[in-house]
């Protein structure tokens, strides 16, 4: 079987084509719970000033999310691209599960380094939530890639995802805001993260199968010729 | 004759904002309106009386009222109860107010307590200049008001060398309307009682018709050896005392005693036993309450639910 990347990495069928639009969502959904959160978990330390939430927290993740789609558009060219997002997803994951204990350290540190307010609020977000939101900014370009299967169609299949992910991204910013942030942060970083953890996990370990099956009929194809030599 | 006017006040603004009408008639005409970055901010005024108040869907709360022909008199009940402070460290040196509004607090401290060295932090930096234009209020050497959220000036002051030490700190920070989750955990009280004096007390403003009553008074005591409370009567204000363990626990004659006291020596326009006369001094904490943490606040819903007591 010839590497053709533009054919081997991707996913396909249909039900594959739902799955990566739903992986899609969940980036959309977490990259918003994150950043309402993160303004909640600032304002012990930074106050809850304008430039607090406005600058720092959301000026961290536009920033970070454009990272995300830099690194997810170059690594969807690859012919590990499904494990890439899998490793990307589960890694994402972890970082929240440990997070609720590096903001005590992190944000104190702004202050015994003499940054306060703004630009310890900027520092501290960049440090806490810039890594899960390029980790998960990655998806977008990455599922737009396996959707698309001619150049042609490439248009609609951005405009489906990102409308389906920016969806996911409303319902993960009202949810969060009205009713997430009456609940222990730290849990429902935790949560957050297991989830995230278990869908990379299950994109990885997807794409070793897929990966194995191909190898399987590649191998199986090849016999008959070795064997009439 | 003056409280009777006080509560038909009250009950015609309550009057007019339970049948959904315009509250402006009770409280005078609007002479001054802003959007600030934190509050609409409106000041009204009815011959002599202006009124404070921040705009809001919500049921009618006034922030500030004074009377301009007779400043020193206290139109609301709620600024002569955070008064109460004074019955457990009457010889303040240093105090700290968060939350400026109409500044009456700071002022009549001002007045009172000459040499008492005040610090009034306030985030909204449109407040104080209406503090000043419309209420009365004038800052000088002795009384500061910062630009500042509440907690971020504690951080500051705890980090400085060497760091101040209060010997009465008023929470009065809350518009009423939204309640900022950070200014009222266990972490922001151990902050608080960090920059307290030895004898120094906390005097927290609070509503306590709602379960974050509740989970205010235990978040207290988690902090605090010593919390006591005084509660409003024509109002449901009430004051929230917290302090160290060199801080007395009050009964109603050592309350009523001290009041006697002070008010002989200060000659408050209101009338301190009056005030002393509104502790509870059996007061407890709801046992199921829930601590409040930075971790976990859930301050604007518990506001809104019905008290369970």
């Amino acid at each position: 079987m010839s590497d053709d990347p533009s054919r081997s990495p991707a996913p396909s069928g249909k039900h594959l084509a739902a799955a990566t639009v739903f992986i899609a969502c969940v980036a959309g959904w977490f990259i918003m719970q994150l950043e309402v959160l993160g303004a909640r978990v600032l304002a012990p330390f930074f106050g809850s000033a304008i430039y607090v939430v406005m600058g720092s927290v959301i000026g961290v993740f536009l920033l970070s999310m454009s990272g995300g789609y830099i690194l997810g558009g170059w690594l969807s060219g690859s012919r590990h691209s499904q494990s890439a997002l899998g490793l990307c997803l589960a890694a994402a994951g972890a970082w929240l599960c440990i997070m609720p204990f590096l903001i005590h350290p992190v944000c104190e540190g702004m202050w015994a380094a003499g940054l306060n307010e703004k630009w310890g609020s900027l520092v501290a977000a960049l440090v806490l939530f810039g890594l899960p939101t390029v980790l998960l900014g990655t998806v977008s370009p990455t599922a737009v890639r396996w959707l698309t299967r001619q150049a042609s169609e490439s248009g609609r299949s951005a405009g489906m995802v990102l409308a389906c992910s920016t969806v996911a991204s409303f319902a993960g910013c009202v949810v969060t805001a009205f009713y997430l942030v009456l609940l222990s942060v730290r849990r429902t970083m935790l949560v957050s993260g297991v989830v995230l953890l278990a869908l990379g996990g299950t994109v990885v370990l997807h794409a070793y199968l897929s990966a194995r099956g191909r190898q399987r009929r590649a191998g199986s194809l090849e016999a008959p010729d070795a064997g009439s030599a | 004759m003056r409280r009777l006017a006080v509560v038909l006040c009250f009950a015609a603004i309550a009057g007019v904002a339970a049948a959904g009408g315009e509250v402006d008639l009770a409280l005078g005409s609007l002479v001054y309106s802003k959007d600030s970055l934190y509050h609409r901010i409106l000041v009204y005024q009815s011959g002599s009386v202006v009124t404070l108040r921040f705009g809001t869907h919500g049921p009618v709360l006034l922030q500030s009222q004074v009377d301009t022909n007779d400043l020193p008199r206290h139109v609301q009940e709620y600024s002569t109860l955070a008064f109460c402070g004074l019955l457990y460290q009457p010889q303040p040196a240093r105090a700290l107010v968060l939350g400026l509004g109409g500044g009456v607090i700071p002022r009549e401290l001002r007045h009172y307590y000459p040499q008492l060295q005040i610090d009034v932090a306030e985030i909204d930096p449109d407040i104080p200049p209406v503090a000043e234009r419309f209420f009365g209020f004038r800052q000088d050497q002795k009384l500061v008001v910062h630009v500042s959220d509440g907690r971020m000036f504690i951080k500051k002051q705890q980090r400085l060398n060497p760091p101040p030490k209060y010997d009465l700190i008023v929470l009065d920070a809350f518009s009423g309307d939204y309640i900022p989750f950070h200014l009222m955990t266990k972490e922001f009280l151990e902050e608080a009682r960090g920059i307290l004096a030895p004898g120094g007390v906390v005097v927290a403003n609070v509503f306590y018709d709602n379960r974050l009553f509740d989970a205010e008074v235990k978040t207290f005591t988690e902090v605090f050896p010593r919390c006591q409370a005084f509660f409003g009567v024509w109002t449901a204000n009430a004051m929230i005392v917290a302090g160290g363990p060199n801080v007395p626990v009050l009964t109603a004659q050592d309350a009523a005693t001290r009041a006697a006291a002070l008010q002989a020596a200060n000659g408050f326009t209101f009338d301190m036993r009056t005030v002393a006369a509104r502790l509870r001094p059996g007061f407890a904490p709801e046992p199921r309450a829930r601590v409040l943490t930075d971790d976990q606040a859930p301050v604007n819903t518990l506001r809104w639910q019905e008290a369970a007591r």
